[in-house]
């Protein structure tokens, strides 16, 4: 670098006839009239001399919180999962914890593994046990009691992928075993769109919310014995919202799909899903309505 | 990519399963099958028997022996097959569900009336008796479906539905020898309400109260 400077310097004197000096580019080099001492064996300034750098004081008004989160690295399948505990200042925090959780992996451990996409309840990416509770982590509120500390663990009974990365590949084949899409076998009457009246429509609200977060799922003892054959409240919501809607029409075979002991009646009204779900829906009436349905009719 | 790595991954704890270091390290470790792959680390083989103990970490789930462990996943067909539909089966499914409920339904007034009424028909006693009967055979059968998965313990399965069909025909001989030889449900239930007031052999021997067969000659 130094060579081709000296070379470019030789090639383009710095004064010309053409190029007055206040146009003739400069370089940030030391030349030897300089009366600083450039040398590599130059002592140090002394101590003495220079400021102190102290570590950063904390913060006296800091509400340090500690979050203990469950760990595990697949990288090391012999080694078992742990509680790693992290502590944060909630001043410098978002309100919630995925706030917390993505500050803990930007400041602190990147190492930390968890999904998370719209970071306000629309994705259902960032659904974890927080506290005992499957909630999702954008939706929770981190508790500003600071004496209390939080646990975060993956949803309860699922594989781990890693840290708070659970496995849905069942629960998404049983998604699909459902059919939830519209199934008609005879076309519109006028050739366009199914229509359906504002009361028609009105049965699907509490129902179309559901974004799939596997929080009531995972919250079920009936999903974590039987969740090979059991479609558990979320699939099961699922199923309701097609068999509720007007303009479907294999609504039978959607039945008989769940007529058989371990799909659909593998539920004992716990009611888990109702209460942890983080949108507000309520599974269990929709599989109450489904055992009426298929009861009484 | 992942459906790949999930195959070695299985195929890994299948050797696992199969070697007998299995047995060690299933004490200590959840069975999960992304956690226990790999059983060949030569750490885990040099170490000596009685360091078990001191590798269990201190986190640990609920129980360290677990009765039915889960297992490892197990995931048919690739990750874009649905889930299998079971065949229908009505009689274990929306008729069994509606029978259990009008079971339970009238298991209230059957209940309610013999003591309600005042008088003990022994028609209505039977009743009574065969519901409950019904009503706790089917309440177990469920209990048995929910904690014993067939697909993993076939035979626990049926060996504990075989117990349950064994204990429920042992109540209901039981039952039907104190329908007929007795006094009967309702009446016995009665008896025991009011055993201080009535029961003249509790606290006092008074044999002069009692018929020839042991019972009370009056009874209020």
């Amino acid at each position: 670098m130094a060579a081709l400077r000296t070379a470019s310097r030789l090639a383009a004197p710095t004064r010309s006839f053409w190029r007055p000096s206040f146009a003739a580019r400069s370089y940030a080099t030391i030349t030897e009239n300089s009366s600083y001492d450039t040398s590599a064996s130059r002592p140090p300034v002394s101590p003495s001399k220079t400021s102190t750098v102290e570590e950063p004081k904390p913060d006296k008004d800091a509400r340090i919180k500690t979050f203990h989160i469950y760990r595990w690295n697949p990288d090391e399948p012999t080694s078992k999962p742990r509680m790693q505990t992290y502590t944060l200042d909630l001043n410098k925090t978002g309100p919630m914890m995925l706030d917390a959780l993505i500050r803990i992996k930007n400041e602190v451990d990147p190492t930390l593994t968890f999904r998370r996409s719209c970071r306000e309840g629309i994705c259902g990416s960032c659904a974890m046990n927080i506290d005992g509770v499957n909630t999702l982590a954008c939706l929770c509120r981190i508790p500003t009691n600071t004496a209390k500390e939080t646990r975060i663990y993956p949803l309860p009974h699922t594989y781990v992928v890693k840290d708070l990365v659970p496995d849905l590949t069942h629960f998404y084949k049983q998604y699909k075993s459902i059919k939830p899409f519209l199934q008609r076998d005879t076309p519109s009457p006028d050739g366009k769109e199914n229509r359906q009246s504002p009361a028609e429509r009105k049965k699907l609200d509490g129902l179309y919310e559901c974004i799939l977060c596997a929080c009531c799922s995972t919250s079920c003892p009936s999903y974590w014995w039987n969740s090979d054959q059991y479609l558990g409240p979320a699939i099961l919501l699922q199923s309701y919202r097609w068999l509720a809607d007007s303009r479907d029409e294999r609504k039978a075979e959607r039945k008989e799909a769940l007529e058989n002991s371990m799909s659909l009646y593998r539920c004992h009204t716990i009611l888990n899903c109702s209460r942890t779900c983080p949108k507000g829906l309520n599974p269990a009436k929709a599989i109450a309505e489904i055992k009426k349905s298929m009861s009484f009719a | 990519m992942a459906a790949a790595s999930r195959t070695t991954l299985l195929r890994q704890t299948q050797l696992f399963t199969s070697s007998p270091s299995r047995l060690l390290s299933s004490t200590t470790q959840p069975l999960r099958i992304l956690r226990s792959a790999p059983s060949t680390s030569s750490r885990l083989l040099l170490l000596p028997k009685w360091s078990a103990v001191s590798r269990a970490a201190a986190f640990s789930t609920t129980t360290k022996k677990q009765i039915l462990p889960a297992g490892p996943q197990v995931i048919s067909g690739t990750v874009n097959d649905p889930a299998p539909v079971p065949k229908p089966d009505p009689l274990h499914g929306s008729y069994h569900w509606t029978f259990e409920r009008l079971l339970s339904v009238g298991l209230v007034p059957l209940t309610i009336a013999p003591f309600a009424a005042g008088s003990v028909s022994p028609a209505l006693d039977a009743a009574l008796i065969f519901s409950i009967i019904v009503h706790s055979h089917m309440g177990f059968q469920s209990i048995i479906i929910d904690y014993i998965p067939i697909h993993k313990h076939p035979t626990l399965r049926k060996t504990f539905m075989w117990l349950l069909n064994l204990a429920t025909v042992v109540v209901a001989i039981g039952f039907y020898e104190f329908e007929t030889n007795d006094v009967g449900v309702a009446e016995a239930v009665k008896r025991i309400w009011h055993a201080g007031k009535n029961d003249a052999t509790i606290g006092k021997t008074d044999v002069s109260a009692l018929g020839h067969d042991g019972k009370l000659k009056n009874l209020k």
